[in-house]
């Protein structure tokens, strides 16, 4: 858990970068903090760790106070990935994902078991392929998997990520966009995460805050953020595709639950899909999935329950819905 | 060939082992000094002063090293100090080569990139422990860089601190010229290359051994 009460900072040179902030991340959660460059977003995220020190306010990670505590102890605890050219050039991948663990002291087998587990964890398996090659013999999508695996290494339960897919190409981006999205459902971290990006933002956070000169412009699920921007700035934020940005952030759950979207009754399935349709999935992954898979129906499921049958028909009206709600906010 | 080995061979051994032992200790001298003054130097806050200190050491440099033995020669005088033998020879070589490694030790901590040193303190990392595992490592090429420099010039300018009666191959080349003896000429003068290429060559290998592949891709 991660709280700003009435955080400001003022850089010597007199520049007002972080005016008065309040939020809070609560366990589990993932925010995004959104803005452009100057936003103050950097700012606030590097607060946290004590890279910057906060002018006045609190700021307490678990419960806390990380002004009463250590700084180099406070960093060891809270995880931390930054873009492409943060590891080190002169460490293996497995030295790199390791610092932390040894900076606080783990055996070396335990270490060594850590680093294969975080390299299956992230998609580069087998590990002894890439635990002694070197960051400058890996590709980027493959440094940037390193990066988030280094950040996971001591289990810490705050990460902080500063636009960690931010120099990748956009399918590569993609791609690692929804690994972590199914790995973050797995380990459950209190997530800080710095994007100037909306689509990543919509796709990362579970609740976004915008920031612009310093202040939350708005702090809220994405969904209200698309369908009901708090001010002119967030408007002009948006920008102009809110069609697809409401596809992006209506999930089937939403609709579901608004009595929106009408399922059929479970069925037993023939076979086992490989690909699943979930609760979770927005709009436009439900629409992806269909073409992909060519049906007309497919079951719907929330963790491992099969909840109901979504067809093809009842989908299409839903996203006509979710395009006339666009259509009518211009 | 015979004739010169057997006239010259001994004083090639006792002299090449004089002139390598003043290089060695001349160098340990000049990066125990250099090495830690330049980390210091490369992180402190005072920015302007450091900038003043690193532009005074960089005119210091073009002195030639004739001049520069026969200033620390004056200083020596002047502060009632022998002014022949190992001290004022030594001092002389420390001087020189002192300031590639000073130079190339600021440089190497400075060019580290600074979101690697960031990272590393958002990690969790001491500022010793970021010192020794991160910013050492990777300025290690530019201080090696810097100090093999220095060795090299170091046994160029070793062979004139045989005119303040330091020793080393110096003494059988100028002893040579003196006498128009070239043979003794060359018995100094070639140990003195061939030092310089295996003492270049064999720091070479020590960068090698102390930093591992991950410059060679």
């Amino acid at each position: 858990m991660i709280r700003f009460d009435k955080v400001c900072k003022v850089f010597p040179n007199g520049t007002k970068a972080v005016r008065e902030i309040s939020f809070e991340v609560a366990e589990g959660e993932t925010l995004v903090l959104l803005g452009t460059s100057g936003s103050g977003k950097t700012t606030t995220m590097k607060m946290v760790n004590r890279l910057i020190e906060p002018s006045s306010g609190t700021i307490t990670v678990g419960d806390k106070d990380i002004l009463s505590q250590n700084p180099v102890q406070l960093r060891r605890s809270i995880g931390y990935a930054i873009q492409g050219i943060g590891l080190f050039p002169h460490m293996t991948v497995g030295e790199n994902i390791g610092v932390v663990p040894r900076l606080v002291g783990w055996s070396s087998d335990k270490i060594n078991s850590r680093v294969s587990e975080l390299l299956e964890l992230v998609g580069l398996s087998p590990p002894e392929q890439f635990r002694d090659r070197y960051p400058t013999q890996l590709s980027g999508g493959q440094r940037q998997r390193i990066g988030v695996a280094r950040a996971l290494a001591a289990d810490p339960p705050v990460i902080l990520m500063d636009e960690p897919f931010g120099a990748l190409d956009p399918i590569t981006r993609e791609q690692l966009q929804d690994e972590f999205i199914e790995l973050e459902s797995r380990i459950q971290k209190t997530i800080l995460f710095v994007t100037h990006d909306i689509y990543e933002a919509v796709k990362m956070g579970d609740r976004i805050a915008i920031l612009d000169q310093g202040e939350v412009q708005q702090i809220a699920p994405p969904r209200d953020i698309v369908e009901s921007p708090a001010n002119e700035f967030v408007d002009r934020f948006l920008g102009p595709h809110r069609f697809q940005l409401s596809l992006m952030t209506v999930r089937l759950s939403h609709l579901i639950k608004s009595s929106s979207l009408s399922l059929s009754e479970p069925e037993e399935a023939a076979e086992t899909p490989k690909k699943r349709l979930f609760v979770r999935n927005s709009l436009i992954e439900a629409l992806d999935l269909f073409k992909e898979v060519q049906k007309e129906k497919m079951p719907v499921w929330d963790q491992d329950k099969q909840v109901g049958v979504l067809s093809m028909e009842h989908l299409l009206s839903a996203v006509g819905t979710a395009f006339q709600r666009a259509g009518v906010e211009q | 060939m015979n004739e010169f080995f057997s006239r010259y061979g001994e004083q090639i051994i006792s002299r090449g082992y004089e002139h390598l032992l003043l290089t060695v200790l001349a160098m340990t001298l000049a990066v125990i000094i250099a090495v830690p003054l330049g980390i210091f130097l490369a992180r402190s806050q005072y920015r302007t002063l450091v900038t003043t200190i690193m532009g005074i050491v960089s005119i210091i440099q073009p002195i030639p090293s004739l001049a520069l033995v026969a200033f620390v020669v004056v200083f020596f005088k002047l502060l009632g100090l022998p002014t022949i033998g190992l001290a004022p020879g030594l001092v002389s070589l420390v001087a020189y080569a002192l300031l590639p490694v000073l130079r190339n030790t600021y440089t190497g901590i400075r060019q580290v990139d600074p979101s690697v040193t960031e990272v590393a303190i958002g990690m969790g990392m001491t500022p010793r422990q970021r010192l020794f595992s991160v910013e050492l490592p990777l300025a290690l090429p530019v201080i090696m860089a810097g100090v093999r420099i220095a060795t090299v010039w170091t046994i160029g300018v070793a062979t004139l601190v045989s005119l303040v009666g330091a020793g080393g191959l110096g003494d059988l080349i100028f002893k040579g010229l003196r006498s128009y003896h070239m043979d003794s000429v060359l018995a100094g003068a070639a140990p003195a290359a061939l030092l310089a290429l295996v003492l270049d060559w064999a720091l070479g290998a020590l960068e090698q051994w102390l930093a591992p592949s991950h410059r060679a891709q």
